[in-house]
């Protein structure tokens, strides 16, 4: 799992728009069995994912428990071109937040 | 010894609670909205049908059902061996959309997810959720101009995740 600890963004231009991948590394936990037992102790999950271009605010995604563990989001955005700067924030249920950002190539 | 006074209280009380219902009815409808666009909406991830999750986060559930959106869920589509990690890949021909929202009917709480865009988001937004085990209809639901549109797309699930 070594390579997997650092969330993960690329973004690359084609043509007409720039292609955005992220890959965040978060349990995603529910608390709920397998089972789907209603208990919700142990709830840890991403609930806010924003991404800025060039500090431009661009995407919003609200997540609940029922987002896959390590979250992935591909997208697209009109236009851009090499050297945009792509950033991605996101905070979870417990205030625990991370950044990461990347330029367009 | 029903006395005429009792039975004014009785429609008394009655009317007083369906006021009170009614104004709470309008202000949740009005005040929703404004209140999702400022953070997490949590009556959106907590609600348990898709009804509930559709007022909380569209403030409405009127649905034009309609094949400008286009959507696919795992591969292969239809049966799915691993719930924990489902591919979703939601398309769309409509200009000015707002918001895209991913619910699983049998998941315990619908809304898995929810995008709001700007005008510079293209699609198709792709990501990946978990489903309960069993069937069950993944619907993509898209606000365009005001209206919603809807889509879905029933699946299987062996082994289910635990959304």
């Amino acid at each position: 799992m070594s390579m997997l600890e650092q969330d993960r963004l690329r973004a690359t231009l084609r043509v007409g728009h720039t292609a955005v991948r992220v890959l965040l590394i978060h349990p995603m936990t529910s608390g709920r069995s397998v089972n789907n037992s209603p208990a919700v102790s142990g709830l840890h999950f991403i609930q806010d994912i924003r991404c800025w271009r060039n500090d431009e605010p661009m995407l919003e995604v609200k997540c609940g428990s029922a987002t896959a563990e390590n979250p992935y989001f591909a997208f697209r955005l009109m236009e851009g071109e090499i050297g945009d700067k792509i950033k991605v924030r996101w905070v979870d249920n417990m205030g625990q937040k991370g950044v990461v950002e990347t330029l367009v190539n | 010894m029903t006395s005429p006074y009792r039975l004014e209280r009785r429609t008394v009380l009655k009317q007083f609670i369906s006021a009170t219902t009614l104004a709470m009815v309008a202000t949740s409808g009005l005040l929703l909205p404004q209140r999702v666009l400022a953070h997490w909406p949590s009556d959106a991830f907590t609600a348990e049908t898709v009804e509930d999750v559709l007022l909380a986060l569209m403030g409405q559930a009127d649905i034009a059902e309609d094949n400008a959106v286009t959507f696919a869920v795992g591969k292969p589509t239809k049966l799915i061996t691993d719930g924990q990690s489902v591919t979703v890949e939601i398309t769309s021909s409509l200009a000015n959309i707002e918001r895209v929202a991913v619910l699983v009917d049998n998941n315990p709480n619908p809304l898995a997810m929810s995008f709001d865009l700007t005008s510079s988001v293209m699609m198709p937004l792709k990501s990946r959720i978990k489903i309960v085990e069993g069937e069950s209809k993944v619907i993509a639901v898209i606000r365009a101009e005001g209206k919603l549109y809807k889509t879905s797309r029933d699946v299987r699930v062996y082994a289910g995740g635990n959304p």
